[in-house]
């Protein structure tokens, strides 16, 4: 059994990485409040947004006068989706480790999603240092590394990133767009999803059958369209981004949260015993002194 | 009986409103302002800047828009836009700050993206100033 002297020192460094691990879930908290609060606000906007592109490509798509169109190249990509060759891909993890099952999940999404698929038809943009570890690990040659983005730095993101992808489309190098990131449900709760922002699938018929009737477009359909559809990749990638931001602040304080916690179990196991051992060496002595004093 | 259209404005950074109206009106980029009643054929249109309306129980409200989108609908009027705030948040003061500070930097602007920024800042003040005011028509 250890000595006393070795269990005390064992206490004291547990002690401190408890001190560590409180303060990186405190910190974490504050972060998360931060993320969260930008997502929340979020939300109903792009939530909107993308309720509103639906409905005006989907009744568009149905109808007879979508033929009578004349459309510019964003509405192309819309409306008359390529077949799916070359795809981009924005995955999005963490800078930082520390945060539980986060960049693993992500990253095993990715491993799935990547499967089957020939590298050189891929174009792969990575968020985090985390990502672009997996990147490289897996043979991908990134083509853009976006490395510790603040949370103020994320709307200059999506725009870069919307507007690459657009002239990318447009000159034939891409025919979809997707991210990969971690669905914030709650602090506690994330998913890795694989979303795909253009071209569009309709999940419900592009008619409601309510409304049929396509939408006026006005000044004209190609202005209305070609200003609508990069704003709805916009919000989707800044909305992808914060879910992300969050999801990562959540897992990282449920991550420290439970080591604080592992380490309190821990300073317990030992503190009993040490003390059992303190006990064991102070009742050798009586013994001793008893048995001194009968003989 | 309860108004028949549900108009929402949402922006990036907040629900600015969402309950239901018997009127809206709201400023397009490129065809001046649009006036809606119930049954509206669906529209979806570029906003410039400028004042929405509504009418709520008979009451005349505004608010304030800077570029995004209008969607309408026979029942529903969906506003996505850059930037929108209600009459209550605007700082009469500070807009009035904004409109001298724009007016001197015109006066004084030596480059064009200058005059182009303080031209954008006093057409944003001047649309804060008219709203903080409850104009009786149309904006400008």
């Amino acid at each position: 059994m250890a000595g006393l002297q070795d269990i005390r020192r064992r206490i004291r460094s547990v002690k401190n990485t408890q001190q560590v691990t409180k303060a990186m879930k405190m910190i974490s908290a504050v972060k998360l409040r931060k993320s969260q609060e930008r997502l929340v606000s979020l939300r109903p906007y792009a939530d909107k947004m993308k309720a509103v592109t639906l409905s005006v490509v989907g009744r568009i798509k149905g109808h007879h006068l979508a033929d009578e169109l004349v459309l510019g190249p964003s509405a192309q990509a819309f409306l008359n989706p390529r077949d799916e060759k070359r795809i981009r891909v924005v995955l999005i993890a963490s800078d930082k480790g520390l945060c539980g099952g986060f960049n693993a999940n992500i990253l095993k999404m990715a491993n799935v999603f990547f499967e089957g698929r020939s590298k050189a038809d891929v174009v792969l943009d990575v968020v985090g240092k985390r990502a672009a570890d997996w990147a490289r690990k897996h043979g991908f040659k990134a083509n853009i590394e976006y490395l510790g983005i603040p949370l103020t730095g994320v709307a200059r993101v999506s725009s870069e990133v919307c507007d690459s992808a657009a002239a990318q489309y447009h000159s034939g190098e891409i025919d979809a767009l997707y991210v990969i990131y971690n669905h914030f449900y709650s602090a506690v709760a994330q998913e890795p999803v694989v979303s795909k922002v253009f071209p569009l699938e309709f999940d419900t018929p592009a008619n409601d059958g309510k409304s049929g009737v396509p939408h006026l477009l006005e000044p004209d359909p190609n202005t209305t369209l070609e200003a609508l559809l990069p704003r709805f990749v916009e919000t989707e990638m800044l909305r992808s981004l914060l879910e992300s931001s969050a999801s990562e602040h959540g897992a990282r304080m449920a991550a420290m949260d439970k080591a604080s916690n592992n380490a309190g179990d821990m300073i317990g196991r030992l503190t009993l015993t040490m003390n059992k051992i303190r006990q064991a060496s102070i009742t050798n002595q009586i013994i001793e002194i008893v048995s001194g004093a009968n003989a | 009986m309860s108004d028949p259209i549900l108009l929402e404005v949402v922006t990036p950074n907040k629900r600015v409103f969402g309950a239901q109206v018997s009127e809206v009106s709201f400023p397009s980029a490129a065809n001046g302002y649009y006036g809606i009643l119930p049954g509206h054929t669906p529209v979806m249109t570029p906003l410039g800047q400028g004042l929405i309306y509504y009418v709520q129980d008979g009451e005349k409200h505004w608010l304030t828009v800077f570029g995004g989108f209008a969607e309408v609908s026979s029942d529903h009027v969906t506003i996505l836009a850059r930037n929108s705030e209600t009459v209550d948040e605007i700082d009469l003061n500070r807009a009035e700050a904004a409109r001298q500070r724009a007016l001197k930097v015109l006066n004084e602007a030596q480059t064009e993206t200058d005059l182009n920024s303080a031209q954008a800042a006093l057409d944003r003040s001047i649309v804060r100033i008219q709203a903080a005011g409850h104009p009786g028509g149309h904006g400008f």
